[in-house]
């Protein structure tokens, strides 16, 4: 934004009267109630007007669409939008692509591409995972060679939703064989618009397919799309993954059947005594222990903000998908138990076996994907506890020399 | 109740763990739980000095004036120090008893020496059965005002043996009551358990035409005595939640120095992922006794259910997490010299204190609505 004129500081006070002003002027609720709400013109429009009074990521610079506000004074907007049911803001929080690419991109590529992701005029996508390298994803074989003003992009990535429809996607490519596995990678936007790019949609266990393959055959990157230095891949991306982590936890899906138990009641319990087995004494102490499992994790989940708000770091928000993990996993084991031989069906007619069996096949995509359970047990020994890590035969040898498969 | 802010909250924790540190380290434990009474009683003038024996008596009978906020975290302290004290059966069940009931008369006569710890006081619930319910009592009562006789059997008394004052629930044709009796009365016979967990006292009291006084009672006995135990549970598990990260935070220092194979034995994939695990019980656990001793502190709609949760959460997080840290540890471990199994017998004492994790699994399911 090249219009952009310093804001003078603000109280908490005029912040909020501004932003609930503002929101008084121009909010129309029947932007969600339309037909077309989510991703119709009326929605689109709102976004862009968000964008346009620079509340969609008020801790930004004034330059780059924002106003520069303290997190405590931008919470103070969101919570205003979150009063009148407004979507847009909290931005800088939440947009993964807006925040890595404002962070690390090119002056070039930010001016062409901020402003049309935050107005959610392009689709982004992730290339990061391969066939081999999941949980090893310093790993990566998919290569990017500079050949003048482009680098040309040769691999496989999977894992990818929105693949079909997204413009870029931010791809983590190795740049440099000869040198050890997490300083030859680099970061970049790709255009996933060309004919290098083949999309391949992947049939999940769950019979839905939320993710592609992606086959990259000499795909093209301008140069101006890396972010950070060349060879500074493994830094950008874990810019870019701690914004992920930070949205995380929210999203896990539940039961999917949508046909609600009795109002009000735990839909466990519910559940059981639906089926007619709220009286059997191990089933009671079962969904007790899973109910407990549920709200000792709202519980950690409550602590650990209440801490990180008086600005001490908590050990509990490290915790939260392994908790989630298993939630959801033995939630779907006792829902199973409840159901018992109805489990072994599925379809519309069969609602109750739907979202036991669906659950117990979606669990995995908590416990798999982001990194495996295991994964985060390594992350919580090391980091949380500062357990010594595993000893790496991989880590100081040319990417050249190094197993994969 | 006195009101008591965060800071100050901070400031009475710290000055529990630097006494606890200096004066309930493992050799003192070990001490303690060797000798009759159970507890240094040295150590418990100075906890009485700090104001912890009466932390949640009225100010009016010489107590802190404190709440359930301030029990827990000072019970976090006391159970990550294994510190061997008749607090909970005496400053917090009993003495809770006695605010429930109402009785002013027992109170002005009984709480300041409670809140002073000159006085021990316990409460005699259940008996041979061990179920904490109004069916687990076993002892009668007979006679009426002036001349009532206690009969029967109570058992796993906390500190009967070092008790000056008994409270025992006991049924009398006109229902439930609360008697006070005299420990050293003809009729009353006091037999200290052998317990498995060293660092706990427990008896067993036989009454035979044991003179009482009955307490008066406000409203409905149990619902006092249901009171004490929702405060003693939060304390309780406050004790487990901050005993399973002591015996968790020993465990990884233990991983990061141990080595074999030429690597410290936390590298290793097994022993770190239990650690991971570990991390969640026993933060799962400080969360929902925090929690608990919140909802009773704002007598919120759900206490009862925060403090369900909390029992039985804590009791299982501080027993997995003592029994895991003991495989962690290794053969060191197996020994008597090391501290693992002290906290191992504490949990599993503690996992039964007041009724196992089934029957805090069913009141919470119930208290649910299911």
């Amino acid at each position: 934004m090249d219009d952009a004129a310093p804001l003078a500081p603000a109280s908490d006070d005029q912040i909020r009267d501004e932003v609930a002003g503002w929101l008084k002027a121009n909010w129309d609720p029947s932007v969600l109630t339309s037909a077309q709400a989510g991703r119709g013109e009326a929605y689109r429009a709102w976004i862009a007007k968000v964008v346009e009074a620079r509340w969609a990521a008020p801790r930004w610079p004034v330059e780059w669409f924002g106003r520069g506000l303290s997190n405590e004074q931008a919470r103070i907007v969101e919570r205003e939008f979150a009063r009148v049911g407004a979507p847009g803001t909290g931005q800088d929080r939440t947009q993964l692509y807006a925040n890595t690419l404002l962070a690390k991109g090119t002056e070039a590529l930010k001016a062409k591409l901020i402003g049309p992701i935050l107005r959610g005029e392009i689709v982004m996508c992730l290339l990061y995972s391969e066939p081999g390298a999941g949980s090893d994803l310093a790993g990566v074989r998919t290569r990017a060679e500079l050949d003048g003003d482009h680098y040309v992009v040769n691999g496989q990535k999977v894992w990818t939703s929105t693949a079909a429809t997204a413009d870029y996607g931010m791809l983590i490519a190795r740049t440099n064989w000869d040198v050890p596995k997490h300083q030859g990678l680099s970061f970049f936007f790709l255009p996933m618009k060309q004919p290098g790019v083949e999309v391949r949609p992947l049939r999940q266990i769950t019979d839905e397919s939320h993710f592609n393959e992606v086959f990259l055959t000499d795909a093209i990157v301008p140069a101006e799309n890396l972010l950070g230095e060349l060879g500074q891949g493994w830094s950008v991306l874990q810019t870019a993954l701690a914004y992920e982590r930070s949205v995380m936890g929210e999203g896990a899906r539940g039961p999917r059947s949508g046909v609600a138990e009795a109002a009000g009641e735990e839909p466990l319990i519910a559940l059981a005594r639906e089926a007619g087995v709220l009286a059997d004494p191990m089933l009671r102490q079962d969904i007790a222990r899973v109910i407990a499992y549920k709200k000792l994790n709202a519980l950690n989940t409550a602590r650990a903000k209440a801490d990180l708000a008086q600005g001490t770091s908590s050990p509990v928000m490290s915790l939260g998908k392994l908790a989630m993990s298993r939630i959801l996993h033995e939630e779907a084991r006792l829902r199973t138990a409840i159901l018992g031989a109805a489990s072994l069906l599925e379809g519309p007619d069969h609602p109750r076996a739907e979202d036991a069996n669906f659950l117990t096949l979606n669990a995995y995509f908590t416990s798999i994907g982001g990194g495996t359970d295991q994964i985060q047990r390594n992350i919580i020994g090391e980091r949380v506890l500062g357990l010594p890590k595993e000893p790496e035969v991989d880590r100081d040898v040319p990417f050249r020399e190094v197993r994969g498969g | 109740m006195a009101t008591i802010s965060a800071d100050e909250r901070g400031a009475l924790r710290d000055s529990v763990r630097r006494l606890l540190a200096d004066h309930s380290a493992e050799a003192d434990v070990r001490r303690a739980m060797e000798t009759e009474a159970g507890y240094d009683a040295e150590l418990w003038r100075r906890l009485a000095e700090m104001g912890l024996a009466g932390l949640v008596i009225e100010e009016d009978f010489g107590g802190a004036g404190a709440g359930p906020l301030e029990l827990e975290l000072v019970m976090e302290e006391a159970g990550a120090a294994l510190l061997c004290s008749p607090l909970l059966a005496s400053g917090v069940l009993a003495a809770e008893l006695l605010r429930a009931l109402g009785d002013e008369e027992a109170k002005t006569r009984l709480l300041p020496g409670i809140a002073a710890g000159t006085a021990i006081a316990t409460v005699a619930l259940t008996g041979d059965a061990g179920t904490w319910t109004p069916e687990g009592v076993a002892v009668t009562a007979a006679g009426g005002p002036g001349d009532w006789r206690l009969e029967g059997v109570a058992s796993y008394v906390m500190h009967g043996q070092n008790a000056d004052v008994l409270l025992v629930l006991a049924n009398a044709s006109d229902g439930l009551g609360v008697f006070e009796v005299d420990p050293a009365a003809a009729g009353v016979a006091i037999a200290a358990l052998p317990t498995f967990d060293h660092t706990l006292r427990l008896a067993r009291i036989s009454f035979e035409g044991a003179p009482a006084s009955k307490l008066k009672a406000a409203g409905p006995v149990w619902d006092a005595v249901q009171q004490a135990l929702n405060l003693a549970l939060v304390g309780l598990s406050g004790e487990q939640a901050g005993g399973a990260r002591r015996v968790l935070d020993f465990t990884v220092d233990y991983a990061k120095a141990r080595i074999q194979f030429g690597r410290a034995i936390g590298s290793f994939q097994a022993i770190k992922h239990m650690a991971s695990d570990l991390l969640l019980e026993s933060e799962s656990a400080i969360s929902a006794a925090r929690n608990a001793a919140r909802a009773l502190a704002e007598d919120a709609p759900d206490a009862e259910a925060a403090i369900s949760l909390a029992a039985f959460a804590c009791a299982e997080a501080f027993s997995l997490t003592t029994a895991t840290s003991i495989q962690m540890h290794g053969g060191i471990a197996f020994t008597w010299a090391h501290p693992a199994h002290l906290y191992l017998r504490r949990a599993r004492a503690d996992a039964q204190l007041f009724g196992p994790p089934a029957y805090y699994r069913e009141r919470y399911i119930q208290q649910l609505g299911g």
